[in-house]
């Protein structure tokens, strides 16, 4: 159970995880052409935007992350996605923070999950439980 | 849709050939994409006629529509980035036929 006080702290992270438009917005009725083709720009196409050094990292694959590719190839070779729907899902749907936030192949997760709800190959409620079940096999370990 | 060649709309001939100048469009962005921001309106040539395939953006959702050709352009570095410092590096990447543009030579290049 969360603490009130480590609520607040999420809803901080939360406000601090916001995009730093510098502006406020509230729901705009009227954006400039500016703005919207920058809102409508999809987050996985990064080329010629300014960034900050990328510390190199000689690493290799955790478990986890094979078995995600695994997994993700598998659903593909049975027909449930493409390659390029697995792409739309991880690169563009997710929305910048999570694009940014997240771990390459966290985002392939993610996004098999969400298609396999959105597919109604599990329920959410089904999703839900089994993480909430396997968490608590861990925390027991 | 299931991958069925039948229910696939006729594919588009091929309407360009290595050496060809082509502009890529200013299409909306919109959930979808390959084509890059950077590119959009820039002309570049013609450097290879790969192959027939689905376009992204029918595949992206999972909608078995028309192959179209793909071709590799080839584009000036200084074209792309004013500010790019050797004359003669290139860029290249791949699109769909309905990403690109016919342009006369001589029309609109750039010096």
């Amino acid at each position: 159970m969360t603490s009130r006080p480590e609520l607040h702290q999420q809803y901080d992270i939360i406000a601090s995880l916001q995009p730093a438009l510098h502006v406020p917005q509230n729901c705009n009725y009227e954006n400039p052409d500016s703005l919207f083709r920058a809102l409508m720009h999809p987050p996985h196409d990064v080329g010629g935007q300014h960034d900050v050094p990328v510390y190199y990292e000689e690493k290799e694959e955790e478990e986890w992350e094979l078995n995600t590719y695994v997994t993700c190839e598998v659903l593909g070779w049975k027909g449930i996605w493409s390659a390029e729907e697995r792409r739309r899902r991880a690169d563009n749907d997710l929305g910048y923070t999570l694009y940014l936030g997240m771990p390459y192949y966290g985002r392939w997760i993610w996004s098999a999950a969400r298609m396999l709800v959105d597919k109604k190959h599990i329920s959410l409620t089904e999703l839900l439980d089994k993480i909430a079940e396997v968490k608590s096999r861990h925390e027991k370990k | 849709m299931k991958k069925n060649e039948t229910l696939r709309t006729p594919s588009t001939p091929s309407r360009f050939k290595v050496g060809d100048r082509v502009q890529v469009r200013d299409m909306p962005n919109m959930f979808y994409t390959r084509t890059q921001n950077y590119v959009r309106g820039v002309t570049g040539t013609i450097a290879a006629c790969t192959y027939k395939d689905l376009i992204p953006e029918d595949e992206a959702f999972n909608y078995d529509g028309r192959l179209e050709q793909y071709y590799i352009i080839r584009f000036r570095q200084k074209d792309l980035w004013e500010e790019y410092p050797f004359d003669n590096d290139t860029l290249q990447t791949e699109f769909p036929d309905r990403w690109l543009d016919p342009l006369e030579t001589g029309q609109n290049r750039k010096k």
